[in-house]
């Protein structure tokens, strides 16, 4: 007898739970289409069969501001495309996307590039970003008695390995005649770099913003030094050979486009902090400090950005992180 | 004796509840730096404050749903792969040793290719799912069948009985503890392999969630997605242990 009740009320707790489970499957399942629908929808409504485009863009990037911005998404409606917007991690996984023709364009910092195009792929410029020097740097914790860069000589100093970063700080060494042997370098990725650093296990730490700006506001960081004079720290918009081959006036489109929305950010960095803010999920003093410290724009690719590329390159040879000479002009995109 | 057994119904709390305290207890005194580990308070107003903006219950039904379906096709594969290999010799001197090796290739080395065969979409996502669960289910399949005593086959077909009643009757039902156990095994590996799986371009889920928050140093998101895997996990394997009890309750012999 009790062992029957105690049966009908596991059976019951079975089913309860079973019912709870798909029924949130299901919803999961309905929220993910929803998403997509609400893109769809809009487009479909008023014109039937829109080119899909994809393009990849991380957290608080150009192409963020631009998808928010919207106006790329309006110039692409009218040529007859329709904007689909993916959000990366890293730049690393948003090259392999792009490498793998899941993406259009996409956007990373300075180094993936070149990684990328040592390691055979068709991925090409389309377009470059004004410098940014001023948010990257090496810092050093406030009580911390260094005053150069020779002062790193036997330090330990975390850094994003094949990162913007990691070429800062090269060039910041090299430029006082130290060499990467000279010091310890510690590879961690930014979130366990900024854990490392706040807790005293690494002397020093090269990154970009925004974690620059967040140390030194809520970590008791100051720059050592910036990235000027010693690299341009731009991003890249970038796409593939074959897209480009096919698409050659989206390209163009894609870089106005960009150029339009950065116009704007320029002229309302307030405005634009506080979008950053919700997206990065960052104090309100992080993002000003950023978005202050910023020119936004983006060109072509000049004579002089594809040359500090090549220094790029031939340095990441010079060090053995890529194993063959690469000529950047090759995977230029330009009129 | 009734007492008895409901003080030892709250046993396994007390170290979960115990932990809280403590832990509670040291972030109010600021033993214990809030960027470090926040206080389990702010995890729960953090939770509160995640679930009524939507995006808690959002990310959390759509990882609910990758995780199904990635064990349904991963459950179903390795239990039939788990069954032809027990009742066949043939198919398992040809199948077995080429999925013990495929079984222990780590998943973060598989996402490269991942992106190459099934793009960024949802497929990846389940498809990583999918051979995480394969797995378990299929090696505890295997191993349940293989274990069913040979006395009582040989006494069914003493009996008579046909193929299909020999499996029906006596295999099925001896095997079936150990694919429970793999069943049980697989839930958890599903969770698991669903944090890898969502960092490959996803914009929602539980496991973006975790890698967003890890990004940008939100400790509390941080904490609270530890804190639903946890509970997740053992949700899931309380269900596999009452469906465990409510099938096998003839295994009882008191």
């Amino acid at each position: 007898m009790r062992n029957k009740r105690q049966r009908r009320f596991k059976l019951g707790v079975i089913i309860v739970f079973s019912c709870l489970w798909i029924w949130g499957a299901f919803v999961g399942w309905r929220n993910l289409n929803v998403n997509h629908n609400t893109t769809s929808k809009a487009d479909t409504s008023q014109s039937t069969k829109l080119k899909k485009i994809t393009i990849g863009y991380q957290k608080g990037d150009i192409l963020e501001i631009t998808k928010v911005h919207g106006n790329l998404d309006a110039d692409m409606k009218e040529k007859g495309y329709r904007i689909v917007w993916r959000s990366f991690q890293s730049g690393a996984a948003l090259l392999q996307a792009l490498a793998t023709g899941n993406l259009d364009f996409g956007r990373t910092g300075n180094t993936p590039p070149i990684t990328s195009q040592a390691a055979g792929t068709d991925v090409v410029y389309v377009g470059a970003g004004y410098s940014k020097y001023n948010g990257s740097g090496i810092l050093i914790p406030n009580s911390s008695s260094m005053t150069s860069v020779k002062d790193l000589a036997g330090k330990s100093i975390a850094v994003n390995k094949g990162s913007s970063a990691h070429y800062l700080l090269v060039r910041a060494l090299e430029s006082v005649g130290l060499s990467i042997d000279d010091v310890k370098l510690v590879y961690l990725d930014p979130s366990a770099a900024r854990i490392a650093f706040t807790q005293g296990k690494v002397d020093a730490w090269a990154i970009w913003d925004p974690y620059t700006a967040d140390a030194q506001i809520n970590a008791d960081a100051k720059l050592l030094v910036s990235g000027k004079n010693y690299t341009t720290d731009r991003d890249f918009i970038l796409s593939t050979r074959a897209f480009t081959n096919k698409h050659a006036d989206l390209t163009s489109t894609v870089v106005d486009g960009v150029a339009i929305a950065l116009d704007w950010a320029n002229d309302n960095k307030s405005e634009l902090s506080n979008q950053l803010q919700k997206s990065l999920k960052l104090d309100k003093e992080v993002t000003d400090l950023t978005v202050s410290r910023r020119t936004y724009g983006v060109s072509k690719l000049s004579q002089k950005i594809i040359q500090e590329q090549q220094e790029i390159a031939d340095l990441w040879y010079r060090l053995g992180y890529i194993d063959k000479k690469i000529d950047v002009d090759k995977n230029v995109v330009g009129d | 004796m009734k007492k008895k057994i409901t003080w030892q119904r709250l046993l396994p709390m007390l170290i979960p509840i115990l932990v809280l305290a403590v832990w509670q207890l040291l972030s109010v005194l600021k033993v214990i730096p809030t960027n470090i580990l926040p206080a389990p308070s702010a995890v729960i107003l953090d939770g509160i404050k995640l679930t009524q903006n939507g995006e808690l219950t959002r990310n959390l039904t759509i990882s609910l749903y990758r995780a199904t379906i990635g064990f349904l096709i991963g459950g179903s594969i390795g239990f039939v792969l788990g069954l032809l290999n027990g009742l066949s010799r043939i198919s398992n001197l040809l199948t077995d040793s080429s999925i013990q090796m495929f079984r222990n290739i780590p998943h973060l080395a598989l996402i490269p290719m991942v992106i190459l065969w099934f793009g960024i979409g949802e497929s990846a996502k389940i498809f990583l799912v999918t051979i995480g669960v394969m797995f378990p289910i299929y090696i505890n399949t295997l191993h349940g069948i293989q274990s069913v005593d040979p006395g009582l086959i040989e006494m069914g077909r003493v009996y008579q009985l046909n193929k299909r009643q020999l499996f029906s009757k006596i295999i099925f039902p001896g095997a079936l503890p150990s694919i429970l156990v793999g069943v049980r095994y697989a839930l958890g590996v599903m969770w698991t392999t669903l944090i890898v799986a969502e960092t490959i371009a996803a914009d929602s889920g539980i496991g973006f969630m975790a890698m967003n928050a890890e990004d940008f140093m939100d400790m509390e998101t941080i904490v609270l997605c530890i804190v639903i895997y946890a509970i997740l996990g053992k949700l899931s394997d309380v269900i596999v242990k009452y469906l465990e009890e409510f099938l096998l309750d003839w295994q009882q012999t008191d």
